[in-house]
Protein backbone atom coordinates (compact mmCIF):
# COMPACT_ATOMS: atom_id res chain seq x y z
CA UNK A 1 0.00 0.00 0.00
CA UNK A 2 2.57 2.53 1.15
CA UNK A 3 4.97 1.47 -1.55
CA UNK A 4 2.35 2.00 -4.27
CA UNK A 5 1.80 5.56 -3.04
CA UNK A 6 5.51 6.10 -3.08
CA UNK A 7 5.73 4.78 -6.61
CA UNK A 8 2.99 7.15 -7.71
CA UNK A 9 4.85 10.07 -6.16
CA UNK A 10 8.05 9.15 -7.97
CA UNK A 11 6.13 8.85 -11.22
CA UNK A 12 4.57 12.24 -10.62
CA UNK A 13 7.95 13.81 -10.04
CA UNK A 14 9.39 12.11 -13.09
CA UNK A 15 6.50 13.34 -15.20
CA UNK A 16 6.78 16.94 -14.05
CA UNK A 17 10.55 16.74 -14.56
CA UNK A 18 10.11 15.60 -18.16
CA UNK A 19 7.54 18.26 -19.03
CA UNK A 20 9.64 20.93 -17.33
CA UNK A 21 12.73 20.07 -19.35
CA UNK A 22 10.69 20.12 -22.54
CA UNK A 23 9.50 23.63 -21.74
CA UNK A 24 12.91 24.74 -20.55
CA UNK A 25 14.48 23.58 -23.81
CA UNK A 26 12.55 26.32 -25.60
CA UNK A 27 14.14 28.99 -23.45
CA UNK A 28 17.59 27.50 -24.01
CA UNK A 29 17.13 27.47 -27.77
CA UNK A 30 15.91 31.06 -27.95
CA UNK A 31 18.65 32.41 -25.74
CA UNK A 32 21.34 30.49 -27.57
CA UNK A 33 20.12 31.74 -30.94
CA UNK A 34 20.31 35.29 -29.66
CA UNK A 35 23.78 34.75 -28.22
CA UNK A 36 25.22 33.10 -31.31
CA UNK A 37 23.78 35.77 -33.61
CA UNK A 38 25.23 38.41 -31.33
CA UNK A 39 28.66 36.76 -31.25
CA UNK A 40 28.80 36.39 -35.01
CA UNK A 41 27.84 40.03 -35.52
CA UNK A 42 30.40 41.46 -33.05
CA UNK A 43 32.82 42.34 -35.83
CA UNK A 44 30.20 44.36 -37.69
CA UNK A 45 28.89 45.96 -34.50
CA UNK A 46 32.43 47.14 -33.70
CA UNK A 47 32.94 48.44 -37.21
CA UNK A 48 29.64 50.28 -37.74
CA UNK A 49 27.88 50.71 -34.38
CA UNK A 50 24.07 50.50 -34.13
CA UNK A 51 22.77 53.80 -35.50
CA UNK A 52 25.63 53.98 -37.94
CA UNK A 53 24.60 50.58 -39.31
CA UNK A 54 20.86 51.14 -39.60
CA UNK A 55 21.25 54.60 -41.14
CA UNK A 56 23.91 53.66 -43.66
CA UNK A 57 22.43 53.21 -47.14
CA UNK A 58 25.54 51.61 -48.60
CA UNK A 59 25.87 47.89 -49.19
CA UNK A 60 29.23 47.62 -50.88
CA UNK A 61 31.07 44.30 -50.55
CA UNK A 62 34.06 45.59 -52.57
CA UNK A 63 34.84 48.49 -50.25
CA UNK A 64 33.51 46.56 -47.26
CA UNK A 65 31.05 49.30 -46.40
CA UNK A 66 27.83 47.79 -45.08
CA UNK A 67 24.60 49.39 -43.82
CA UNK A 68 21.11 48.09 -43.04
CA UNK A 69 19.11 51.11 -44.21
CA UNK A 70 18.24 49.77 -47.67
CA UNK A 71 17.21 46.29 -46.58
CA UNK A 72 15.41 47.60 -43.51
CA UNK A 73 13.55 49.98 -45.80
CA UNK A 74 12.66 47.19 -48.22
CA UNK A 75 11.48 44.98 -45.39
CA UNK A 76 9.32 47.62 -43.75
CA UNK A 77 7.83 49.11 -46.91
CA UNK A 78 6.74 45.74 -48.33
CA UNK A 79 5.35 44.66 -44.96
CA UNK A 80 3.41 47.86 -44.38
CA UNK A 81 2.00 47.91 -47.91
CA UNK A 82 1.01 44.26 -47.56
CA UNK A 83 -0.78 45.03 -44.29
CA UNK A 84 -2.52 48.06 -45.80
CA UNK A 85 -3.96 45.80 -48.48
CA UNK A 86 -4.58 42.69 -46.39
CA UNK A 87 -6.28 44.20 -43.34
CA UNK A 88 -9.38 45.67 -45.04
CA UNK A 89 -9.79 42.62 -47.28
CA UNK A 90 -9.44 40.26 -44.32
CA UNK A 91 -11.97 42.20 -42.25
CA UNK A 92 -14.34 41.98 -45.18
CA UNK A 93 -13.81 38.23 -45.44
CA UNK A 94 -14.38 37.76 -41.70
CA UNK A 95 -17.53 39.90 -41.72
CA UNK A 96 -18.91 38.03 -44.71
CA UNK A 97 -18.25 34.61 -43.23
CA UNK A 98 -19.66 35.34 -39.78
CA UNK A 99 -22.56 37.60 -40.68
CA UNK A 100 -23.70 37.32 -44.25
CA UNK A 101 -22.64 33.98 -45.66
CA UNK A 102 -25.41 31.37 -46.14
CA UNK A 103 -24.82 28.52 -43.73
CA UNK A 104 -24.02 25.87 -46.34
CA UNK A 105 -21.25 28.05 -47.85
CA UNK A 106 -19.48 28.76 -44.54
CA UNK A 107 -17.36 25.59 -44.40
CA UNK A 108 -16.38 26.04 -48.04
CA UNK A 109 -15.00 29.56 -47.52
CA UNK A 110 -13.51 28.60 -44.17
CA UNK A 111 -11.58 25.72 -45.70
CA UNK A 112 -10.51 27.80 -48.69
CA UNK A 113 -8.93 30.34 -46.35
CA UNK A 114 -7.14 27.68 -44.37
CA UNK A 115 -5.87 26.16 -47.63
CA UNK A 116 -4.50 29.54 -48.64
CA UNK A 117 -2.50 29.54 -45.42
CA UNK A 118 -1.23 26.04 -46.15
CA UNK A 119 0.37 26.88 -49.50
CA UNK A 120 4.17 26.70 -49.11
CA UNK A 121 5.81 30.07 -49.71
CA UNK A 122 8.06 28.74 -52.47
CA UNK A 123 4.91 28.09 -54.48
CA UNK A 124 3.81 31.67 -54.00
CA UNK A 125 7.27 32.67 -55.22
CA UNK A 126 7.11 30.52 -58.34
CA UNK A 127 3.59 31.63 -59.12
CA UNK A 128 4.64 35.20 -58.46
CA UNK A 129 7.61 35.06 -60.80
CA UNK A 130 6.08 33.12 -63.68
CA UNK A 131 2.45 34.20 -63.62
CA UNK A 132 1.74 37.17 -61.44
CA UNK A 133 4.77 39.39 -62.11
CA UNK A 134 4.41 39.24 -65.91
CA UNK A 135 0.72 40.02 -65.51
CA UNK A 136 1.57 43.01 -63.35
CA UNK A 137 4.34 44.20 -65.67
CA UNK A 138 2.35 43.83 -68.85
CA UNK A 139 -1.13 44.99 -67.88
CA UNK A 140 -1.61 46.31 -64.37
CA UNK A 141 1.42 48.54 -63.91
CA UNK A 142 1.20 50.34 -67.29
CA UNK A 143 -2.43 51.03 -66.46
CA UNK A 144 -1.49 52.40 -63.03
CA UNK A 145 1.13 54.60 -64.67
CA UNK A 146 -1.45 55.89 -67.12
CA UNK A 147 -3.73 56.86 -64.27
CA UNK A 148 -1.29 58.15 -61.66
CA UNK A 149 1.74 59.56 -63.49
CA UNK A 150 0.00 62.82 -64.43
CA UNK A 151 -0.91 63.48 -60.76
CA UNK A 152 1.86 65.59 -59.14
CA UNK A 153 2.99 63.87 -55.94
CA UNK A 154 1.34 60.46 -56.20
CA UNK A 155 2.82 60.13 -59.67
CA UNK A 156 6.30 59.79 -58.16
CA UNK A 157 5.23 56.45 -56.68
CA UNK A 158 4.71 55.00 -60.14
CA UNK A 159 7.77 56.12 -62.08
CA UNK A 160 10.20 53.70 -63.72
CA UNK A 161 9.95 50.82 -66.14
CA UNK A 162 7.10 48.48 -65.25
CA UNK A 163 8.81 45.11 -65.11
CA UNK A 164 6.61 43.45 -62.54
CA UNK A 165 9.60 42.56 -60.36
CA UNK A 166 9.14 45.26 -57.77
CA UNK A 167 7.83 46.47 -54.42
CA UNK A 168 4.20 46.59 -55.55
CA UNK A 169 4.11 43.01 -56.83
CA UNK A 170 5.89 41.77 -53.72
CA UNK A 171 3.50 43.58 -51.40
CA UNK A 172 0.49 42.14 -53.16
CA UNK A 173 1.85 38.61 -52.92
CA UNK A 174 2.73 39.15 -49.26
CA UNK A 175 -0.75 40.47 -48.62
CA UNK A 176 -2.26 37.34 -50.18
CA UNK A 177 -0.04 35.26 -47.91
CA UNK A 178 -1.05 37.02 -44.68
CA UNK A 179 -4.74 37.43 -45.45
CA UNK A 180 -5.66 33.96 -44.16
CA UNK A 181 -4.02 34.66 -40.79
CA UNK A 182 -5.85 37.89 -40.21
CA UNK A 183 -9.19 36.76 -41.53
CA UNK A 184 -9.32 33.47 -39.64
CA UNK A 185 -8.34 35.04 -36.29
CA UNK A 186 -10.76 37.92 -36.79
CA UNK A 187 -13.49 35.50 -37.83
CA UNK A 188 -12.97 33.57 -34.60
CA UNK A 189 -13.12 36.72 -32.46
CA UNK A 190 -16.20 37.94 -34.31
CA UNK A 191 -17.86 34.63 -33.53
CA UNK A 192 -17.23 35.32 -29.83
CA UNK A 193 -19.38 38.48 -29.84
CA UNK A 194 -22.25 37.70 -27.45
CA UNK A 195 -25.42 37.08 -29.46
CA UNK A 196 -27.47 39.22 -27.08
CA UNK A 197 -25.10 42.13 -27.57
CA UNK A 198 -25.70 42.03 -31.30
CA UNK A 199 -29.43 41.56 -30.81
CA UNK A 200 -29.51 44.57 -28.47
CA UNK A 201 -28.14 46.70 -31.26
CA UNK A 202 -30.63 45.26 -33.72
CA UNK A 203 -33.25 45.84 -31.03
CA UNK A 204 -32.86 49.60 -31.14
CA UNK A 205 -33.00 49.73 -34.87
CA UNK A 206 -29.44 49.12 -36.08
CA UNK A 207 -28.84 47.65 -39.51
CA UNK A 208 -26.43 44.78 -40.18
CA UNK A 209 -23.64 47.15 -41.20
CA UNK A 210 -24.16 49.30 -38.11
CA UNK A 211 -24.00 46.27 -35.85
CA UNK A 212 -20.74 45.17 -37.48
CA UNK A 213 -19.19 48.63 -37.34
CA UNK A 214 -20.32 49.74 -33.89
CA UNK A 215 -20.58 46.52 -31.91
CA UNK A 216 -18.63 43.66 -33.46
CA UNK A 217 -15.48 45.51 -34.54
CA UNK A 218 -15.04 47.38 -31.21
CA UNK A 219 -15.73 44.14 -29.36
CA UNK A 220 -13.14 42.27 -31.44
CA UNK A 221 -10.54 45.05 -31.27
CA UNK A 222 -8.01 43.00 -29.36
CA UNK A 223 -8.31 40.04 -31.68
CA UNK A 224 -7.96 42.26 -34.72
CA UNK A 225 -4.85 43.90 -33.29
CA UNK A 226 -3.34 40.55 -32.34
CA UNK A 227 -3.96 39.11 -35.78
CA UNK A 228 -2.31 42.13 -37.42
CA UNK A 229 0.78 41.66 -35.27
CA UNK A 230 1.00 37.97 -36.12
CA UNK A 231 0.58 38.75 -39.80
CA UNK A 232 3.21 41.48 -39.56
CA UNK A 233 5.68 39.04 -38.05
CA UNK A 234 4.98 36.63 -40.85
CA UNK A 235 5.45 39.30 -43.52
CA UNK A 236 8.67 40.61 -41.98
CA UNK A 237 10.20 37.15 -41.98
CA UNK A 238 8.95 35.93 -45.36
CA UNK A 239 11.85 34.93 -47.58
CA UNK A 240 11.15 32.56 -50.45
CA UNK A 241 8.22 34.33 -52.07
CA UNK A 242 9.90 37.71 -51.76
CA UNK A 243 13.22 36.47 -53.13
CA UNK A 244 11.54 35.64 -56.44
CA UNK A 245 9.74 38.88 -57.09
CA UNK A 246 11.49 41.78 -55.35
CA UNK A 247 14.58 41.99 -57.56
CA UNK A 248 17.21 42.12 -54.79
CA UNK A 249 18.44 45.64 -55.35
CA UNK A 250 20.16 47.51 -52.51
CA UNK A 251 18.70 50.98 -52.88
CA UNK A 252 16.00 53.07 -51.29
CA UNK A 253 13.38 53.13 -54.00
CA UNK A 254 10.81 55.90 -54.01
CA UNK A 255 8.74 54.27 -56.73
CA UNK A 256 6.54 51.28 -56.01
CA UNK A 257 7.58 49.95 -59.41
CA UNK A 258 11.22 49.74 -58.39
CA UNK A 259 13.11 46.68 -57.20
CA UNK A 260 14.29 46.51 -53.62
CA UNK A 261 15.72 44.02 -51.12
CA UNK A 262 14.60 42.77 -47.73
CA UNK A 263 16.71 41.52 -44.86
CA UNK A 264 15.63 37.91 -45.29
CA UNK A 265 16.24 37.85 -49.02
CA UNK A 266 19.65 39.42 -48.59
CA UNK A 267 20.55 36.75 -46.08
CA UNK A 268 19.34 33.94 -48.32
CA UNK A 269 21.15 35.26 -51.37
CA UNK A 270 24.44 36.49 -50.04
CA UNK A 271 25.75 34.00 -47.50
CA UNK A 272 27.36 31.99 -50.23
CA UNK A 273 29.04 35.11 -51.63
CA UNK A 274 30.26 36.51 -48.34
CA UNK A 275 33.99 36.17 -48.84
CA UNK A 276 35.25 38.39 -46.03
CA UNK A 277 34.74 38.20 -42.27
CA UNK A 278 33.19 41.65 -42.08
CA UNK A 279 30.74 40.82 -44.92
CA UNK A 280 29.67 37.64 -43.12
CA UNK A 281 29.44 39.44 -39.80
CA UNK A 282 27.29 42.18 -41.34
CA UNK A 283 24.85 39.56 -42.57
CA UNK A 284 24.61 38.16 -39.07
CA UNK A 285 24.06 41.67 -37.80
CA UNK A 286 21.13 42.04 -40.22
CA UNK A 287 19.68 38.79 -38.90
CA UNK A 288 20.05 40.02 -35.33
CA UNK A 289 18.19 43.23 -36.17
CA UNK A 290 15.37 41.28 -37.81
CA UNK A 291 15.07 38.99 -34.82
CA UNK A 292 15.16 41.94 -32.44
CA UNK A 293 12.44 43.66 -34.46
CA UNK A 294 10.19 40.61 -34.36
CA UNK A 295 10.85 40.21 -30.66
CA UNK A 296 9.93 43.83 -30.00
CA UNK A 297 6.75 43.48 -32.04
CA UNK A 298 5.71 40.42 -30.08
CA UNK A 299 6.44 42.18 -26.80
CA UNK A 300 4.28 45.15 -27.81
CA UNK A 301 1.46 42.82 -28.81
CA UNK A 302 1.73 40.83 -25.57
CA UNK A 303 1.66 43.85 -23.29
CA UNK A 304 -1.18 45.36 -25.24
CA UNK A 305 -3.22 42.16 -25.08
CA UNK A 306 -2.46 41.70 -21.38
CA UNK A 307 -3.58 45.23 -20.58
CA UNK A 308 -6.72 44.76 -22.65
CA UNK A 309 -7.50 41.48 -20.97
CA UNK A 310 -7.46 43.10 -17.53
CA UNK A 311 -9.54 46.17 -18.46
CA UNK B 1 -62.06 49.21 -20.54
CA UNK B 2 -60.01 47.01 -22.78
CA UNK B 3 -57.55 49.01 -24.87
CA UNK B 4 -55.14 46.66 -26.59
CA UNK B 5 -52.02 48.08 -28.23
CA UNK B 6 -51.32 44.74 -29.86
CA UNK B 7 -53.58 41.85 -30.68
CA UNK B 8 -52.14 38.41 -31.34
CA UNK B 9 -54.29 36.15 -33.48
CA UNK B 10 -53.59 32.48 -34.15
CA UNK B 11 -49.84 32.96 -34.04
CA UNK B 12 -47.72 29.96 -34.96
CA UNK B 13 -43.95 29.89 -35.03
CA UNK B 14 -41.66 27.25 -36.47
CA UNK B 15 -37.92 27.02 -35.93
CA UNK B 16 -35.72 25.71 -38.72
CA UNK B 17 -36.54 22.06 -39.37
CA UNK B 18 -40.25 22.61 -38.69
CA UNK B 19 -40.02 22.62 -34.89
CA UNK B 20 -43.38 23.99 -33.83
CA UNK B 21 -42.48 26.25 -30.88
CA UNK B 22 -45.49 28.52 -30.59
CA UNK B 23 -48.90 26.98 -31.23
CA UNK B 24 -51.98 28.91 -32.17
CA UNK B 25 -51.54 31.70 -29.64
CA UNK B 26 -54.18 34.40 -29.38
CA UNK B 27 -54.11 37.18 -26.81
CA UNK B 28 -54.39 40.90 -26.33
CA UNK B 29 -51.64 43.11 -24.97
CA UNK B 30 -53.18 45.97 -23.02
CA UNK B 31 -51.79 49.43 -23.51
CA UNK B 32 -49.73 50.89 -20.65
CA UNK B 33 -49.93 47.72 -18.66
CA UNK B 34 -47.45 45.01 -17.74
CA UNK B 35 -48.10 41.62 -19.27
CA UNK B 36 -46.16 38.74 -17.76
CA UNK B 37 -45.45 35.52 -19.66
CA UNK B 38 -44.85 32.57 -17.36
CA UNK B 39 -44.36 28.87 -17.88
CA UNK B 40 -41.76 26.13 -17.47
CA UNK B 41 -38.43 26.27 -19.34
CA UNK B 42 -38.79 25.47 -23.01
CA UNK B 43 -42.51 26.29 -23.14
CA UNK B 44 -41.94 28.86 -25.89
CA UNK B 45 -42.38 32.10 -23.95
CA UNK B 46 -39.08 33.64 -25.07
CA UNK B 47 -39.74 32.46 -28.62
CA UNK B 48 -43.15 34.13 -28.43
CA UNK B 49 -41.64 37.33 -27.03
CA UNK B 50 -39.09 37.51 -29.84
CA UNK B 51 -41.88 37.44 -32.43
CA UNK B 52 -42.98 40.94 -31.40
CA UNK B 53 -39.82 42.67 -32.62
CA UNK B 54 -39.13 40.19 -35.42
CA UNK B 55 -35.85 39.09 -33.81
CA UNK B 56 -36.29 35.70 -35.46
CA UNK B 57 -35.79 37.36 -38.84
CA UNK B 58 -32.06 37.60 -38.10
CA UNK B 59 -31.72 33.88 -38.54
CA UNK B 60 -32.61 32.02 -41.69
CA UNK B 61 -35.07 29.16 -41.85
CA UNK B 62 -37.58 30.30 -39.21
CA UNK B 63 -41.25 30.86 -40.07
CA UNK B 64 -44.17 32.84 -38.66
CA UNK B 65 -47.86 32.25 -39.32
CA UNK B 66 -50.79 34.26 -38.05
CA UNK B 67 -51.10 37.88 -37.06
CA UNK B 68 -49.89 40.40 -34.52
CA UNK B 69 -51.87 43.58 -35.01
CA UNK B 70 -49.97 46.73 -34.12
CA UNK B 71 -50.94 50.16 -35.40
CA UNK B 72 -53.62 48.75 -37.71
CA UNK B 73 -51.39 46.34 -39.52
CA UNK B 74 -49.94 42.88 -39.08
CA UNK B 75 -46.39 43.51 -37.87
CA UNK B 76 -45.35 40.08 -39.12
CA UNK B 77 -45.82 41.40 -42.63
CA UNK B 78 -43.95 44.68 -42.18
CA UNK B 79 -40.84 45.25 -44.25
CA UNK B 80 -39.42 48.21 -42.32
CA UNK B 81 -38.01 45.98 -39.61
CA UNK B 82 -35.37 48.36 -38.25
CA UNK B 83 -38.07 51.03 -37.79
CA UNK B 84 -40.31 48.45 -36.12
CA UNK B 85 -37.53 47.44 -33.74
CA UNK B 86 -36.97 51.01 -32.64
CA UNK B 87 -40.68 51.16 -31.74
CA UNK B 88 -40.60 47.85 -29.87
CA UNK B 89 -37.48 47.74 -27.69
CA UNK B 90 -35.94 44.73 -25.99
CA UNK B 91 -33.98 44.06 -22.80
CA UNK B 92 -32.21 40.75 -22.29
CA UNK B 93 -31.30 38.43 -19.42
CA UNK B 94 -27.74 39.59 -19.14
CA UNK B 95 -26.97 43.30 -19.29
CA UNK B 96 -25.63 44.11 -22.75
CA UNK B 97 -23.88 47.48 -22.65
CA UNK B 98 -22.10 48.26 -25.92
CA UNK B 99 -18.30 48.54 -25.75
CA UNK B 100 -18.42 52.36 -25.53
CA UNK B 101 -19.00 55.11 -22.97
CA UNK B 102 -22.16 55.48 -20.87
CA UNK B 103 -23.17 58.52 -22.90
CA UNK B 104 -22.53 56.87 -26.26
CA UNK B 105 -24.50 53.80 -25.22
CA UNK B 106 -27.63 55.91 -24.84
CA UNK B 107 -26.87 58.25 -27.73
CA UNK B 108 -26.28 55.32 -30.08
CA UNK B 109 -29.93 54.60 -30.81
CA UNK B 110 -30.61 58.32 -31.23
CA UNK B 111 -27.77 58.68 -33.70
CA UNK B 112 -29.16 55.73 -35.64
CA UNK B 113 -32.40 57.70 -35.87
CA UNK B 114 -30.44 60.57 -37.42
CA UNK B 115 -30.25 62.92 -34.43
CA UNK B 116 -26.92 64.74 -34.74
CA UNK B 117 -27.47 67.95 -32.80
CA UNK B 118 -25.22 67.80 -29.71
CA UNK B 119 -27.49 69.76 -27.39
CA UNK B 120 -30.46 67.62 -28.31
CA UNK B 121 -28.44 64.43 -27.86
CA UNK B 122 -27.25 65.53 -24.40
CA UNK B 123 -30.82 66.41 -23.47
CA UNK B 124 -32.30 63.13 -24.60
CA UNK B 125 -29.52 61.12 -22.96
CA UNK B 126 -30.11 62.85 -19.63
CA UNK B 127 -33.84 62.39 -19.96
CA UNK B 128 -33.49 58.66 -20.69
CA UNK B 129 -31.06 58.11 -17.82
CA UNK B 130 -33.42 59.91 -15.44
CA UNK B 131 -36.35 57.91 -16.71
CA UNK B 132 -34.47 54.69 -15.94
CA UNK B 133 -33.48 56.07 -12.52
CA UNK B 134 -29.76 55.82 -13.13
CA UNK B 135 -28.90 59.47 -13.78
CA UNK B 136 -27.62 60.15 -10.26
CA UNK B 137 -25.25 57.20 -10.44
CA UNK B 138 -23.90 57.98 -13.90
CA UNK B 139 -23.96 61.76 -14.33
CA UNK B 140 -20.32 62.06 -13.23
CA UNK B 141 -19.08 59.20 -15.36
CA UNK B 142 -20.83 59.71 -18.69
CA UNK B 143 -17.53 59.60 -20.54
CA UNK B 144 -16.36 56.40 -18.88
CA UNK B 145 -16.81 52.92 -20.29
CA UNK B 146 -20.18 51.36 -19.54
CA UNK B 147 -18.42 48.11 -18.67
CA UNK B 148 -17.28 49.69 -15.40
CA UNK B 149 -20.84 49.83 -14.02
CA UNK B 150 -22.23 47.10 -11.75
CA UNK B 151 -24.56 44.47 -13.19
CA UNK B 152 -27.69 46.15 -11.85
CA UNK B 153 -26.55 49.55 -13.10
CA UNK B 154 -25.73 48.07 -16.49
CA UNK B 155 -29.21 46.62 -16.73
CA UNK B 156 -30.81 50.00 -15.94
CA UNK B 157 -28.44 51.60 -18.45
CA UNK B 158 -29.65 49.13 -21.06
CA UNK B 159 -33.25 50.00 -20.18
CA UNK B 160 -32.39 53.70 -20.52
CA UNK B 161 -30.86 52.92 -23.91
CA UNK B 162 -34.05 51.21 -25.00
CA UNK B 163 -36.15 54.12 -23.66
CA UNK B 164 -34.08 56.78 -25.39
CA UNK B 165 -35.54 56.01 -28.79
CA UNK B 166 -39.05 56.44 -27.30
CA UNK B 167 -40.54 53.04 -28.03
CA UNK B 168 -44.20 52.17 -27.58
CA UNK B 169 -43.52 48.72 -26.25
CA UNK B 170 -40.63 47.24 -24.25
CA UNK B 171 -39.95 43.51 -24.24
CA UNK B 172 -38.12 42.12 -21.22
CA UNK B 173 -36.64 38.63 -21.42
CA UNK B 174 -36.01 37.59 -17.81
CA UNK B 175 -34.39 40.95 -17.07
CA UNK B 176 -33.46 40.19 -13.47
CA UNK B 177 -32.37 36.57 -13.62
CA UNK B 178 -28.68 37.58 -13.56
CA UNK B 179 -29.08 40.17 -10.76
CA UNK B 180 -28.99 40.23 -6.97
CA UNK B 181 -32.22 40.86 -4.97
CA UNK B 182 -31.56 44.58 -4.41
CA UNK B 183 -30.88 45.29 -8.09
CA UNK B 184 -33.89 43.14 -8.93
CA UNK B 185 -36.06 45.26 -6.65
CA UNK B 186 -34.89 48.44 -8.37
CA UNK B 187 -35.64 47.05 -11.82
CA UNK B 188 -39.09 45.89 -10.72
CA UNK B 189 -39.91 49.31 -9.29
CA UNK B 190 -38.70 50.85 -12.50
CA UNK B 191 -40.92 48.65 -14.65
CA UNK B 192 -44.01 49.56 -12.65
CA UNK B 193 -43.13 53.24 -12.97
CA UNK B 194 -42.43 52.96 -16.70
CA UNK B 195 -45.84 51.67 -17.65
CA UNK B 196 -47.19 55.22 -17.75
CA UNK B 197 -45.04 55.73 -20.81
CA UNK B 198 -44.67 52.32 -22.41
CA UNK B 199 -46.40 49.00 -22.65
CA UNK B 200 -44.38 46.19 -21.10
CA UNK B 201 -44.23 42.49 -21.88
CA UNK B 202 -42.01 40.48 -19.57
CA UNK B 203 -40.91 36.85 -19.63
CA UNK B 204 -40.10 35.65 -16.14
CA UNK B 205 -39.32 32.45 -14.30
CA UNK B 206 -40.04 34.13 -11.01
CA UNK B 207 -43.72 33.73 -10.12
CA UNK B 208 -43.54 36.27 -7.30
CA UNK B 209 -42.12 38.76 -9.75
CA UNK B 210 -45.04 38.21 -12.12
CA UNK B 211 -47.46 38.60 -9.19
CA UNK B 212 -45.73 41.77 -7.94
CA UNK B 213 -45.43 43.78 -11.10
CA UNK B 214 -47.82 42.58 -13.78
CA UNK B 215 -51.40 43.52 -14.51
CA UNK B 216 -52.06 40.60 -16.80
CA UNK B 217 -50.43 37.17 -16.80
CA UNK B 218 -50.30 34.58 -19.55
CA UNK B 219 -49.36 31.00 -18.74
CA UNK B 220 -47.78 28.96 -21.53
CA UNK B 221 -47.11 25.26 -21.64
CA UNK B 222 -45.54 23.26 -24.48
CA UNK B 223 -45.93 26.13 -26.92
CA UNK B 224 -49.60 26.71 -26.15
CA UNK B 225 -51.38 29.42 -24.23
CA UNK B 226 -53.12 27.68 -21.35
CA UNK B 227 -54.63 30.69 -19.65
CA UNK B 228 -54.46 34.46 -19.74
CA UNK B 229 -56.17 36.69 -17.20
CA UNK B 230 -55.78 39.59 -14.80
CA UNK B 231 -52.81 38.75 -12.61
CA UNK B 232 -54.82 38.98 -9.43
CA UNK B 233 -57.41 36.49 -10.58
CA UNK B 234 -54.78 34.25 -12.15
CA UNK B 235 -52.84 33.85 -8.92
CA UNK B 236 -55.79 33.56 -6.57
CA UNK B 237 -58.33 31.70 -8.63
CA UNK B 238 -56.93 30.14 -11.82
CA UNK B 239 -59.47 28.53 -14.13
CA UNK B 240 -57.22 25.78 -15.42
CA UNK B 241 -55.92 22.94 -13.29
CA UNK B 242 -52.54 23.08 -15.07
CA UNK B 243 -52.13 26.77 -14.19
CA UNK B 244 -52.91 26.10 -10.57
CA UNK B 245 -50.40 23.27 -10.44
CA UNK B 246 -47.69 25.46 -11.99
CA UNK B 247 -48.18 28.52 -9.82
CA UNK B 248 -48.36 26.47 -6.66
CA UNK B 249 -45.04 24.92 -7.63
CA UNK B 250 -46.20 21.37 -8.24
CA UNK B 251 -44.26 21.17 -11.50
CA UNK B 252 -42.02 23.24 -13.75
Amino acid sequence: MASSIKREQTLDKLFSGITFSAAFLILVIIVSIFISLFRESMLAIDAFGFFGFISNTAWDPVRENFGAATTLYGTLITTLLALAMAVPVSLGIAIFITELCPRFLKPIFGTAIELLAAIPSIIYGMWGLFTFAPLMGEYVEPLLQKIFLPIPIIGKLFTGVPLGIDILTTSIILSIMITPFISSIVRDTFALTPVQLKESAYGIGATRWEVVKDVMIPHAKTGIFGSIIIAMGRALGETMAVAFVLGNKHAIATSLLDASATITVTLANEFTEADTDLYLSSLFYLALILLGMNFLLLAIAKTFLARKGKG
Amino acid sequence: MSDPIMTVKKLNFYYQGNVHAVKNMSLEIEKNQVTALIGPSGCGKTTFLRCFNRMHDLYPGHRHEGEIFFENSNLLERTDITELRSRIGMVFQKPTPFPMSVFDNIAYGLKLKGIRNRAELADRVEQALKQAVIWDETKDRLKQSANGLSGGQQQRLVIARALAVEPDVLLFDEPTSALDPISTGKIEELMVKLKQDVTIIIVTHNMQQAARISDQTAFMYMGELIECDKTERMFTNPKQKLTEEYITGRFG
